[in-house]
């Protein structure tokens, strides 16, 4: 048989492979790069490096500050995201009720609005009710765009779920609130996890709806626009260099607890 | 029509033990049906299931024996008519307050358990504390016979026969009065099958615990059960031992779906009975004349069908062509046809015709070997 063919095969995915992740990456390295570079432009190619600017990213209260707000922001998205999602994705694809495909329908609306309109309503929304834009009325924002993605990611879950496990565990006596805890909850755990996640990320790295409804308050990726459009530092390269550095250790601190969990449970 | 079961005097008494003394039924139906939006998955059904017997219900998918159960176990609640147990209404009982357990067709293993934490499951709804709860669940296991070395197992690296097995213990530890099967063997291979079939008769047998069984193989059902209960669209029609049923079928839908049977319609047509056929008439000699009837359906067995060397060697004799002829292992069936009509003979491989292949030939099978239903 001819075994140069499956080998080129091979090699052709490897050279693929390879590019794609060029042409993913590359752009992110640069970016990463310049947040290196002692020089006070983003020029290239970068003469000199330095921590310098890391230092002074670090060092900057106001860059604290909007971190602070970020991680509050989407931590509490990521809580309420949770609890809307998890009963929503039950009744989006466990429990058969009238009125549930119209609910799938308007469920999905949300997501395919263009967030800087979806940002600006809100705004005219808060103003008509006379709330003063913050970092509080940017939760709100966040959550109108993040419980619909939530729900769907929790949801593909749900359908995976076989509901004669919540209808054996009732006949085998447990109580309501023992299924939740003992089954329900467990099963449905992976895609409770993405869920988290996909808040917490998605929260992170809004920055249409923050522009609009966060006020005076701001936020990382606001602050790097702003910063972008007028005075820009290599702090902006830098922070953005952090920003996705720790969003890659959350993801990969999450594959490793799913993964722990999982060879625990296969022991 | 509206059957009731309830009042039928015991066809068969050997079974077990506990069907001797007749006591109040562990289950009662009475005039039992199930709506949904308009369509009727379990129409009138009145029935007893008897403390310590193994009762199965066959009937084809669709029939409402799924429904039937679901009912029984509290997981649907009945439109109409009234479930008792043991003389106290339980309609509207939740699954988790009956002593009844049910198999379902999925098993409905929890996957993110170990066979052990399954087995313990209901223990743990009571409250057991967990060194009892371990000692229990080891003791299950052997029960079922599977090693003790299962007990930290992940269910799902489980074999489809062992998984049956874990699914039987948890059952088990809920320590039921009833336990209900929805088809759990039905996804198995035929050896696994067979062989689980025994030991769910043995465990019936040693737990003295009622069974009640639903699946669509009649087959399955005559190995393992005491009574047999046929569905067909929402009713019962027809509830016996196994041997009731198969020797007599009330009814044509009974006797079909017992397998390949002859079936055909007949006609009184003077003062003799005629087969409806379109070829020469087949005068008929049946085994007890109908009262009233001038139309009958009657059944014979393909097994009773015989090749005969002179008309006058059975009561009823058809000439026919061969023209079809099937192994089926042990056994050979020929098909013969006479007139727009095709008769099954089936005969052991010792008796075969040799060389039957082909040409007209002469059957016939004995009146006492005929069924008469209903038309």
């Amino acid at each position: 048989m001819d075994t140069t063919r499956p080998r080129r095969t091979h090699s052709l995915i490897w050279v693929w492979t390879l590019f794609v992740a060029l042409v993913v990456y590359l752009p992110v390295v640069c970016g990463a790069l310049a947040g290196l570079s002692k020089g006070r432009y983003f020029l290239f190619p970068i003469r000199a490096f330095s921590f310098e600017w890391w230092q002074k990213t670090l060092d900057s209260l106001e860059i604290q500050r909007i971190v602070e707000n970020s991680i509050l922001i989407a931590l509490i998205v990521t809580v309420v995201s949770l609890a809307l999602a998890f009963f929503g994705a039950l009744a989006f694809a466990r429990y058969d009720w009238r009125g549930r495909r119209l609910y799938q329908k308007l469920l999905l609306l949300p997501i395919f609005f263009p967030q800087p309109v979806l940002g600006l309503a809100l705004l005219l929304w808060f103003n008509t009710l006379g709330i003063q834009p913050s970092w509080h009325t940017a939760i709100v924002a966040h959550l109108v765009w993040i419980v619909p993605v939530v729900t769907l990611v929790i949801a593909i879950q749900v359908y995976g779920f076989d509901p004669a496990m919540e209808e054996a565990a009732a006949d085998l006596g447990a109580s309501r609130w023992m299924i939740l805890r003992d089954v329900t909850l467990p099963i449905l755990w992976p895609g409770i996890w993405s869920g988290a996640l996909f808040a917490f990320l998605l929260s992170w790295g809004n920055f249409p709806l923050s522009l609009y409804t966060a006020g005076a308050d701001s936020t990382v990726p606001k602050w790097l626009y702003s910063k972008m459009v007028a005075g820009y530092t290599p702090m902006v390269p830098a922070l953005g260099t952090m920003s996705t550095l720790a969003a890659a250790t959350l993801l990969l601190l999450g594959g490793a607890i799913a993964g722990f969990v999982r060879a625990r449970r296969n022991r | 029509m509206n059957m009731t079961w309830t009042n039928e005097p015991d066809r068969q008494q050997t079974g077990t033990a506990t069907m001797a003394k007749p006591a109040l039924p562990v289950l009662q139906l009475v005039g039992v049906s199930k709506r949904f939006d308009g369509f009727t998955a379990v129409d009138d059904i009145s029935l007893d299931i008897r403390e310590g017997e193994f009762l199965t219900i066959v009937g084809p998918s669709g029939s409402g024996k799924t429904t039937l159960l679901r009912m029984l176990a509290g997981l649907e609640q009945p439109s109409d008519g009234n479930i008792t147990l043991r003389g106290t209404l339980i309609n509207d009982l939740p699954p988790r307050a009956r002593p009844t357990c049910l198999v379902f067709q999925s098993l409905a293993l929890f996957p993110h358990m170990t066979v052990g934490r399954n087995v313990e499951f209901p223990l743990k709804a009571k409250g057991v504390a967990a060194a009892i709860r371990k000692e229990r669940a080891l003791e299950l296991l052997r029960m079922v016979r599977l090693p003790e070395s299962y007990y930290g197992k992940n269910v799902m690296t489980c074999s489809g026969g062992e998984r049956q097995r874990v699914a039987l213990a948890r059952a088990f530890a809920y320590d039921p009065d009833v336990l209900f099967f929805d088809e759990p063997l039905s996804a198995l291979d035929y050896k696994l099958k067979k062989l689980l079939e025994k030991e769910l008769k043995d465990l019936h047998k040693e737990s003295g615990k009622t069974f009640v069984y639903i699946t669509h193989s009649l087959e399955e059902a005559m190995v393992m059960s005491d009574r047999i209960g046929v569905m067909r669209a929402g009713k019962l029609v027809q509830v016996g031992s196994p041997e009731a049923i198969y020797g007599a079928p009330q009814t044509r839908f009974v006797a079909e779906f017992l397998g390949e049977v002859n079936v055909f319609g007949a006609s009184l047509e003077g003062t003799g009975w005629v087969a409806e056929t379109s070829g020469e008439p087949i005068r008929l000699v049946l085994p007890k004349p109908l009262a009233g009837a001038s139309k009958a359906a009657v059944v014979v067995r393909p097994e009773y069908m015989k090749f005969l060397a002179d008309p006058g060697d059975a009561d009823n004799a058809v000439r026919g062509v061969i023209y079809n002829e099937y192994s089926l292992g042990s056994r050979i069936q020929y098909q013969v046809r006479a007139g727009d009509r095709v008769f099954l003979v089936e005969m052991s491989r010792a008796q075969a015709r040799p060389g039957a292949g082909s040409g007209e030939v002469l059957i016939g099978w004995n009146a006492a070997d005929a069924i008469v239903v209903e038309a």
